[in-house]
């Protein structure tokens, strides 16, 4: 920033001359101070709002009544079923898409980042039409005797396809960046493609891996659009924290707040722990990535 | 200007002096909506009850709420009726949404709503004895900048265009 300052600026005298950089470094220093302010002031004062709009023991009580503690449970139960099979399915995924080069992959990857940019009420209408009862394989799910329509699996399901492309981005980038060499060496001791990956590129790309769950966790606790439209809203089955804020805002507002203050200490938490990840896996230096190896660690 | 679906929202603004006296502007009924295709073979209030049907009203916050729970109440099938409720929206065209879409069985609506979901939902009329009838209300904001243009508006939709307007909509005369 100091380099923006004016030098040499074309005044007489040598009084001038000696004050106006320090003059020019001191605007320079009142203009960046006056952007982050204002900047961190409209980003911070919805939350401090959000905070200070009752009193910490209504705050409290709101998070007492059953429709939150109702919300609290299904939006638990949800998150923790969908992580789960983000993990399990997505692991493998993201290690074989890291790992392997085939025609198609970049198209793969591309696609896989898809629903990032897709709007959420976007998403909720596509699992609708795609798997709701009228939708394309809502026949054949009738068939088997299955009906997702307002069930906890279809939050299950709404949560999973909205959240797990920010786990499958950041992991397969982990395991880009996992080092060929102690891959190959693996391969000379004698290990097999299964054992390469739990015993070597899991544990090596493990803090990148966990750091793109924190997020998509977060981001599965915060679902609103895609739950709404395609799982609907009823308390205790499929009313997760999100919708009992919409839910309560007209109804409650002290009450809508108090979830809402709830949502950001989690938000908050979760994206403090993957910062920490994300930091003590870049200073680590057994995963410094193979040169020409595109890497999320790059940044450093 | 406020207009609502009920006259308890208006009266109990009116009681707290925030709004002038309600008038009543219109009135509609409530109907039984399904979907065109109507997975659950839903042809009367009577098997709206049956268990696995799976019904939508609005949260009981909301006057279409309101008016689908004392409807249940009118005809005696509070509990059967709730049992089957598996999904409570904050506004009606969200019942309907979910109806035409046949996530849902059945919904509760307006009539005026069913009429506007271009054939995708049937409606089927309830008895007298669920006194499914409703009321709009209209009131102007005292607090309200342009008093001028909220009075003219609320003449406006009692006018004889106005109300010609309502009736073509599916509402019934106040």
């Amino acid at each position: 920033m100091s380099t923006a300052a004016p030098s040499g600026a074309p005044i007489d005298g040598n009084d001038a001359r000696a004050w106006l950089p320090a003059l020019g470094r001191l605007a320079v220093a009142v203009g960046a101070t006056v952007v982050i302010v204002v900047v961190m002031a409209f980003l911070m004062l919805p939350i401090v709002a959000l905070f200070t709009y009752q009193p910490i023991h209504d705050l409290i009580d709101g998070l007492g009544a059953k429709v939150a503690t109702d919300a609290i449970i299904v939006s638990l139960k949800t998150n923790v079923i969908a992580f789960m099979l983000m993990i399990g399915f997505g692991t493998p995924f993201a290690y074989i898409l890291g790992r392997s080069r085939f025609r198609g992959r970049s198209v793969v990857i591309t696609l896989v980042e898809l629903p990032l940019v897709m709007p959420p009420a976007v998403a909720g209408l596509a699992l609708l039409v795609a798997f709701g009862r009228f939708g394309l394989l809502g026949h054949t799910f009738s068939m088997l005797g299955i009906d997702l329509a307002f069930t906890q699996a279809a939050v299950v399901i709404a949560i999973l396809y909205v959240a797990s492309p920010f786990y499958l981005r950041g992991a397969i980038a982990s395991f880009e960046a996992v080092d060929q060499t102690l891959l190959d060496v693996a391969v000379t001791l004698g290990a097999g493609p299964v054992r390469r990956m739990l015993s070597v590129a899991l544990p090596l790309a493990g803090a990148g891996l966990a750091a793109a769950a924190a997020v998509a966790f977060a981001r599965g606790i915060g679902e609103f659009g895609a739950t709404i439209l395609f799982a609907g809203s009823f308390q205790g089955s499929t009313q997760t924290l999100p919708l009992a804020v919409y839910s309560l805002f007209d109804a409650n507002l002290d009450q809508a707040i108090a979830i809402g203050v709830l949502l950001i200490i989690v938000s908050f938490a979760i994206l403090l722990t993957s910062k920490l990840l994300v930091r003590s896996w870049t200073s680590s230096t057994s995963t410094s990535p193979s040169p020409g190896e595109r890497s999320i660690s790059a940044q450093h | 200007m406020f207009a609502a679906a009920s006259p308890k929202q208006p009266a109990a603004l009116y009681a707290k002096g925030l709004v002038d006296k309600p008038i009543e502007f219109a009135t509609n009924t409530l109907a039984l909506i399904v979907p065109k295709r109507n997975p659950a073979h839903i042809t009367s209030v009577n098997e709206m009850t049956r268990p696995g049907v799976k019904l939508v009203i609005c949260e009981a916050t909301v006057p279409c709420g309101d008016y689908a729970r004392s409807v249940f109440k009118n005809l005696g099938i509070t509990a059967e009726a709730m049992k089957n409720v598996v999904s409570q929206t904050a506004d009606v065209t969200q019942v309907v949404a979910e109806i035409s879409t046949g996530q849902g069985d059945a919904g509760f609506v307006y009539v005026t709503d069913a009429e506007a979901a271009n054939g995708k939902v049937t409606a089927i009329t309830l008895p007298p004895e669920a006194k499914a009838g409703t009321k709009n209300t209209i009131a102007v904001v005292k607090s309200g900048k342009n008093q001028t243009a909220a009075h003219a508006f609320v003449a406006q939709v009692l006018s004889p265009q106005g109300q010609a307007t309502l009736r073509a909509a599916g509402f019934g005369p106040s």
